[in-house]
C-alpha cells in the first residue's frame, strides 16, 4: 500500500512513551501522527483533513479525552473517535458512548491486535458516513433540478402546444385560405420548437444517465458530422462558417458528449448573430495535442451582457429573448464537460461577439 | 355599443402575441393594439404614453426571459398612480404551477389570472368587465 492510501490516524496522549511505541508498532499500517496534547491534535486535525480515526487518552493533565472529543466535535465532525483508558475511567467511558461522542474505547494496556481491529472498523464507519453524505448531496441536487425541470416543462413543453390549440381555435372563425396556410406555418414552427426541446431533454439525459464510453476520436469525422447541418443554416442565414481541424495524434474521449457539446456551441453561434450586419461568420477551430484537444467556436453575433455571463451555464436561465431558445444548451454542454474532465472558457463583448474556447484532456 | 379599449400584449413568443392579436380584433372593440416580445419594451412604451381617453387592458405572459412577468408588474407598480389609473393588467402562462397562481393573487394590480391558451371565449368574458 502507498503511503497515500494508507488509513490517517491521530493518537493523543501526554505520555511521550506511549506516543513512540504506537508509532513504532503501527507505522507500516497506517500513517501514524502523534500528538502529546490537545493544541497539538487540533493543529494536525487542521492541517490533514483526510484523517479518518482519532485515538486519545482518557486520562491526560490538561483536559480528558471525553472533553477533547467533545469540544473538537463541531469543527470536525468527520473522524471517527476511539478513547484509550484504564479500568478505572470506565464510568466516564459509558457516559461518553452512551452520548455517542465515541465509536469504540480501548482498555489500557492496548494489544496492537485491539487497536488494529478498532481502526480499521473505525474506518470503514468513516467511509460508509463519508459515501452517505455524498449520496445525500447528489440526492439533494437532483431533487433541485427535478424542480426546476417540472417547472419548465410545463412552460416549454405545454407553450407550444397551447399556442397551437390558440390558433385551431382562431382558424375555426378564418374562411380565407391563405390566412389559414399562414397559420399552418405557425403552426409547423411552434411544433418544431417543441421537438427541439424534446431534443435537447434526451442530451440531458443521455449526458446525466448514460455513462461515457471512451474511444479513439477522429476530431476532422465528428466535426464533419456535426457541421453538416450547419452548412446549411451558414447558407440560409448568409453566415460565413470556416472550419479548421489540425489532429496528428490519436485522442480518446466519449463521442455522443463531444457532439453534444459541439452540435450546442455551435447552435448558438449560429443563432445569436446580429441580423443587421453583412460579415456574419462563425468560425469553429479544433486542435489536438498529445494530452488535450481545444474547441474554439467565435462568432461576431450579439455577445453577452457582462452581469450575464456568470449564469449562462444554468440550467433553463437565458440572457436573451432574441431568439427561441430551450435554456437547456449551454447547462447540458457544462454538464457533458463535468464528465470529460474537460473545461470552458467564455469571452464576449455585448453587441460584438462571443468565443468559447473548450479544453478536454485525453483519456 | 360599449366603449373602444386599448390593449398591450407582452410575451416573448411572437406566435401567442399574434394569437392574442387576433382574438382583440376579433372583438370589435380595439381603439388599438400594440403587442411586444420583451416586457422592457412595453414598460418604456407605457411610461412614455400620454394618458389615454379609453381604458387599457394589459396581457402579459409570466414566462419570459430577461423580465418576466412578475418583473414587469412590479415595475408597473412602481410607476405613479397618473400613469398607472387607466391599465388593467392581465397575467397569462401556460404554468399550472400553484405558486404562481397564488403569486398574482399578490398583486393589486392585477385583475386575473387566465390560462392559456387564450381564446375568444376567454375574451368575452374579460370584456364583460368593461361594458
Amino acid at each position: 500500500m502507498s503511503n497515500k492510501d494508507k488509513i490517517k490516524v491521530l493518537y493523543i496522549d501526554d505520555e511521550q512513551n506511549n506516543l513512540v511505541s504506537f508509532k513504532a508498532a503501527f507505522r507500516f499500517d497506517y500513517n501514524v501522527y502523534i500528538a502529546n496534547n490537545t493544541d497539538e491534535a487540533i493543529a494536525h486535525l487542521r492541517q490533514h483533513h483526510d484523517i479518518s480515526v482519532i485515538l486519545s487518552d482518557q486520562k491526560m493533565p490538561d483536559k480528558t479525552g471525553v472533553e477533547f472529543f467533545e469540544e473538537i466535535r463541531k469543527e470536525f465532525p468527520n473522524p471517527v473517535r476511539i478513547l484509550i483508558t484504564g479500568y478505572a475511567d470506565i464510568e466516564s467511558v459509558i457516559n461518553a458512548i452512551n452520548r455517542g461522542h465515541v465509536f469504540r474505547y480501548i482498555k489500557k494496556p492496548w494489544s496492537e491486535e485491539d487497536i488494529r481491529s478498532s481502526i480499521d472498523q473505525a474506518h470503514k464507519f468513516y467511509i460508509t458516513t463519508a459515501l452517505l453524505a455524498i449520496k445525500n448531496e447528489e440526492l439533494q441536487k437532483a431533487y433541485n433540478e427535478l424542480d426546476k425541470f417540472a417547472y419548465s416543462a410545463t412552460h416549454d413543453m405545454r407553450g407550444p402546444i397551447l399556442s397551437v390549440l390558440g390558433i385551431i381555435d382562431l382558424s375555426k372563425n378564418t374562411s380565407d385560405v391563405s390566412e389559414i396556410k399562414s397559420m399552418l406555418d405557425m403552426m409547423e414552427n411552434a411544433m418544431l420548437k417543441l421537438d427541439n426541446y424534446i431534443q435537447n431533454l434526451h442530451d440531458y439525459y443521455s449526458i446525466r444517465r448514460g455513462e461515457v464510453e471512451i474511444e479513439e476520436i477522429q476530431f476532422a469525422d465528428l466535426s464533419k458530422e456535426v457541421c453538416d447541418i450547419y452548412e446549411v443554416t451558414s447558407k440560409m442565414n448568409n453566415v460565413k462558417f470556416t472550419t479548421k481541424v489540425s489532429q496528428d495524434v490519436p485522442f480518446r474521449s466519449d463521442d455522443v458528449s463531444l457532439k453534444i457539446i459541439l452540435n450546442n456551441l455551435l447552435s448558438n453561434a449560429f443563432k445569436y448573430q446580429r441580423k443587421d450586419i453583412q460579415d456574419k461568420y462563425v468560425d469553429l477551430n479544433i486542435t489536438v495535442s498529445a494530452t488535450s484537444a481545444t474547441i474554439t467556436v467565435k462568432d461576431n453575433g450579439i455577445g453577452i451582457a457582462e452581469n450575464n455571463i456568470n449564469q449562462i451555464f444554468n440550467m433553463f436561465f437565458r440572457a436573451t429573448n432574441e431568439e427561441v431558445g430551450s435554456g437547456f444548451g449551454l447547462y447540458n454542454v457544462k454538464d457533458a464537460l463535468g464528465k470529460l474532465g474537460g473545461k470552458i472558457d467564455v469571452h464576449s463583448v455585448h453587441g460584438d461577439g462571443t468565443t468559447f474556447t473548450v479544453t478536454i484532456p485525453s483519456k | 355599443m360599449s366603449e373602444p379599449l386599448n390593449f398591450i400584449v407582452v410575451d416573448d413568443s411572437k406566435l401567442d402575441c399574434f394569437i392574442a392579436e387576433k382574438i382583440i380584433k376579433n372583438t370589435g372593440r380595439s381603439a388599438s393594439v400594440n403587442t411586444f416580445q420583451q416586457a422592457s419594451d412595453a414598460l418604456v412604451y407605457i411610461r412614455t404614453l400620454k394618458p389615454l381617453q379609453e381604458p387599457t387592458i394589459v396581457f402579459v405572459d409570466i414566462q419570459m426571459p430577461v423580465m418576466n412577468g412578475f418583473e414587469f408588474v412590479e415595475a408597473f407598480e412602481a410607476l405613479s398612480e397618473e400613469i398607472r389609473k387607466g391599465y388593467s393588467i392581465f397575467m397569462l402562462s401556460s404554468s399550472i404551477n400553484e405558486n404562481d397562481i397564488a403569486k398574482v393573487k399578490g398583486y393589486s394590480s392585477v385583475k386575473q389570472f387566465l390560462n392559456k391558451p387564450l381564446t375568444n371565449n376567454a375574451m368575452t368574458v374579460v370584456l364583460e368587465q368593461f361594458s
